[in-house]
């Protein structure tokens, strides 16, 4: 079973422009308060990297999509929080028997969709069904183990097959998105949720604006419309924002903090994120192969060198980064030393290894030199193959021909990948995919979090991938502007606080 | 002349034909493809074949090119495989930034090249006409992104005159507002186009300071500026035609970094991301349209060429 993994270029493009380095960005992270009194008029712009491809939430990959719409336009029975929460959205509550095996919900009253249909217990079940039952939609193997999705009135129950202690987070994702039985909107380019924003309009290549759904069942939103504007270059960005022209940037790279910070008019914000910058390397290769050659290179990198040159978040020596169910500190398994690097290659027999990097191109070039520079350090020779996303899909992810790889996935909660031997990380651990399993079928949260503590372990001690950084949510806040979430904004942003004074 | 022209279009048809073949095979050789993108890092092979069928991408190339010419036959450009938005509805939108910024960048390009031009050969060997050469020289020099970025820094940032990156979301609403926000990407690529263009009017003017008929006129009497002025500027406007044929290439490209640079919703970010994206059939009518556009500019130049230059008439 594969997991989502979302891959945030924020990251990316962060780790690539560190030529003003030195400055960190401040570890406050609860939002700021507006100065003024909020207007129910204004309007927000928001800067993000990466803009989505299309707008079909049903099937197109991407974290923008998730960014943009998800809780914003598009709403599932439960949602998260940014802090990793599970909390009731179109349910206004919900039940887990105590063998894990009957999800009850129940359908809140007096719904209704943007174009000004009734959500009915049926959209629900038709919903969830055809996602289901669409294989060619990614999301739809997150619902593998529902055996019926029956409705009673405004009851909703899901009968499993077996326990799923993830179902829940599935449904808060993707996978239990509520769309209007047999609507006729066009998904490509149009929208017709439930949130608090319906879609005003989709600019490719420019932005995307969300405006307040004044029919909307909760509390409404506190501006009157929010635009997402496209701009990649973190410059341009910051230029935008000091011209007046953008409220946020997300994406942030902190160590340009100084330059919005000086004007007073911005304060940059930093929070936890699942974003994990993870080193594939290739076991199938004859090189790596051996975990000693892979423990060898973990130990020539400098994580703290690392860390500081990106200019915000911490290291991380295990797939689960800290905000996640099932994380522990693993700095014990392995620590910065080139000399112990040296011992554990010449160990394994090896000499004059040199290995290619495939990295995405929109990454830059900072975390490419620190590796070259750290592992010619104990002699391998790294050479560095920058392509683009769609090259780095086709050969490295799809064809698995590569050595090694770096990629940022920021999709929380995504250990599966290292219990799936098909996956591109060419990660095969029986004990690992059971104790994941284990995890899954678990009734009890601790003990699942318990198993896929155990298995993490298992994964870093086998020098599986090094774990390079776990990036931090970083964003640059107009002072007039509260209720912007920063954790976890590279995943998604939960627009439903916003709000801006014209102070 | 008729003959001339019925050659020359004869030319141009076959440049459209070459050009479709290349740049249907060259997209080809891109590693990936357009169903690994949208099903992205969460996706089983089968879920990427799934989608590679439903998108008809399995059809034999020599098929899949047999189609697209039998579309642009019948002046269909093909649709984008991601939003199934018609490429000409899609050039149509995107042209609305990127023609007014061409013409904007090649309106600041003459503006700084015909009068510097023309008063850097006049002053020839003189300290003010090196100088302008050399300010020419080292204008051309400039990286277009650098040059955008100390322009965005000063009138955007320091002086708040113009928007820093961006076009109005309601486009040419108020056209005040969309105009402003070319100013500086039009700047950009004029001052570089410019400079570079400044230097094929100072060559000319100089070569036509040396014709005859300017150096006759001269014996005659008139100042040798009357005479450069009077008899030797239109072979130097002449000159000058030929070469914004090949300027609409440049443009082209310029606005591919400049649109990157100041975000703006042009054919030339649209043609980055669908190169990015992997989405064929509309990268390749967009070339297309745009090799069509070149080409086009370059045959009513040669048109127009032959048609003012009387020596040339003669020879046909």
């Amino acid at each position: 079973m594969l997991r989502r993994t979302a891959l945030s270029a924020a990251a990316l493009l962060a780790a690539g422009t560190l030529v003003l380095a030195g400055c960190t960005g401040g570890a406050d992270p609860a939002p700021s308060e507006t100065v003024g009194v909020p207007n129910p008029d204004a309007s927000v712009s928001i800067r993000l990297v990466l803009e989505p491809s299309n707008l079909d939430i049903r099937q197109t990959a991407g974290i923008s999509l998730d960014q943009t719409l998800i809780d914003n336009v598009y709403q599932g029975l439960v949602a998260r929080t940014a802090e990793g929460e599970i909390v009731d959205s179109l349910a206004s509550s919900h039940e887990v028997s105590p063998d894990g095996l009957t999800y009850t919900f129940t359908l809140r009253d007096g719904v209704t969709f943007h174009d000004g249909q009734p959500l009915t217990a049926q959209d629900v079940v038709s919903s969830l069904t055809t996602r289901q039952s669409t294989p060619e939609w990614a999301d739809s193997e997150r619902l593998a183990n529902i055996a019926s999705i029956a409705a009673d009135g405004q009851t909703i129950t899901l009968t499993l097959t077996q326990p799923d202690s993830a179902l829940l987070w599935n449904l808060t994702g993707r996978a239990g998105i509520i769309l209007k039985e047999g609507d006729a909107v066009d998904y490509n380019t149009a929208a017709n949720g439930t949130g608090p924003f319906r879609l005003a309009n989709w600019r490719q290549g420019a932005s995307l604006t969300l405006e307040r759904n004044d029919a909307y069942w909760g509390d409404p939103a506190q501006v009157a419309d929010v635009t997402f504007d496209f701009i990649p270059d973190n410059q341009a960005a910051i230029n935008a924002a000091l011209s007046g022209e953008i409220d946020v940037i997300v994406g942030f790279d902190a160590t340009l903090a100084d330059q919005v910070e000086a004007s007073g008019d911005f304060t940059v914000e930093t929070g936890s994120a699942t974003d994990k910058s993870v080193l594939a390397m290739n076991s199938t290769t004859e090189a790596l192969a051996d975990p000693r050659v892979r423990e060898a290179i973990r130990t020539a990198i400098d994580h703290e060198a690392i860390v500081e040159a990106i200019g915000a978040g911490q290291t991380l020596f295990g797939p689960i980064p800290e905000p996640d169910p099932g994380y522990e500190d693993l700095s014990d398994v392995v620590s910065y030393d080139p000399d112990v690097a040296r011992t554990l290659l010449s160990e394994a027999g090896v000499e004059d290894l040199s290995l290619t990097l495939t990295i995405p191109s929109a990454y830059g070039s900072t975390l490419s030199q620190i590796l070259v520079s750290n592992l010619n350090d104990v002699g391998i020779d790294l050479r560095v193959d920058p392509v683009d996303f769609g090259t780095w899909l086709s050969d490295v992810y799809t064809n698995k021909d590569y050595e090694l790889s770096v990629v940022n996935h920021a999709e929380p909660r995504d250990f599966e990948n290292w219990a799936d031997p098909d996956y591109y990380f060419t990660y095969d651990n029986p004990e690992v995919q059971e104790l994941y399993a284990q995890s899954l079928a678990a009734t009890d949260e601790a003990a699942a979090s318990d198993l896929l503590a155990q298995a993490a372990r298992i994964v870093s001690e086998d020098h599986a991938a090094d774990w390079l950084y776990n990036w931090a949510s970083v964003v640059a806040v107009a002072t007039n502007v509260s209720g912007m979430p920063v954790d976890n904004v590279n995943a998604r942003i939960d627009l439903a606080e916003i709000a801006k004074s014209d102070g | 002349m008729t003959r001339y022209a019925l050659t020359r279009l004869g030319l141009l048809l076959l440049g459209l034909v070459v050009a479709s073949v290349l740049i249907f095979l060259t997209l080809r050789v891109l590693p990936g493809d357009v169903a690994q993108q949208i099903a992205g890092t969460n996706s089983t092979p089968e879920q990427v074949a799934a989608i590679r069928e439903r998108l008809g991408l399995n059809v034999p190339l020599p098929v899949q090119y047999a189609e697209w010419v039998g579309g642009l036959l019948t002046g269909d450009l093909g649709a984008s495989l991601v939003t199934g938005t018609p490429v000409v509805a899609e050039l149509a939108a995107k042209a609305q930034v990127t023609i007014p910024l061409g013409l904007m960048s090649m309106a600041v390009a003459l503006l700084i090249a015909l009068p510097f031009g023309i008063l850097a050969a006049l002053r020839r060997g003189r300290a003010d006409g090196t100088f302008l050469s050399f300010g020419a020289q080292t204008l051309a020099a400039v990286p277009v992104v650098w040059a955008g970025m100390m322009l965005v820094v000063v009138f955007a940032v320091w002086l708040g005159w113009l928007p820093a990156q961006g076009f109005p979301r309601d486009g040419w609403r108020e056209p005040g507002r969309a105009f402003a926000s070319l100013v500086l990407p039009a700047v950009t690529i004029g001052v570089v186009e410019g400079a570079m263009l400044m230097r094929f009017v100072r060559s000319a003017t100089l070569a036509a300071m040396g014709q005859d008929f300017v150096r006759t006129a001269a014996a005659k009497g008139l100042t040798r500026r009357a005479a450069l002025l009077r008899h030797g500027l239109p072979t130097v406007g002449l000159s000058i035609i030929s070469v914004l044929g090949l300027q609409v290439a440049g443009i082209v490209v310029g606005a591919v970094v400049i649109e990157q640079l100041f975000t703006l919703p042009g054919i030339g970010r649209m043609l980055v991301a669908d190169v990015g994206l992997r989405d064929l059939p509309k990268v390749q009518g967009e070339l297309l349209a745009l090799t069509a556009v070149v080409l086009v500019v370059g045959f009513i130049v040669d048109l127009v060429h032959r048609g003012l230059d009387p020596r040339q008439r003669e020879v046909s």
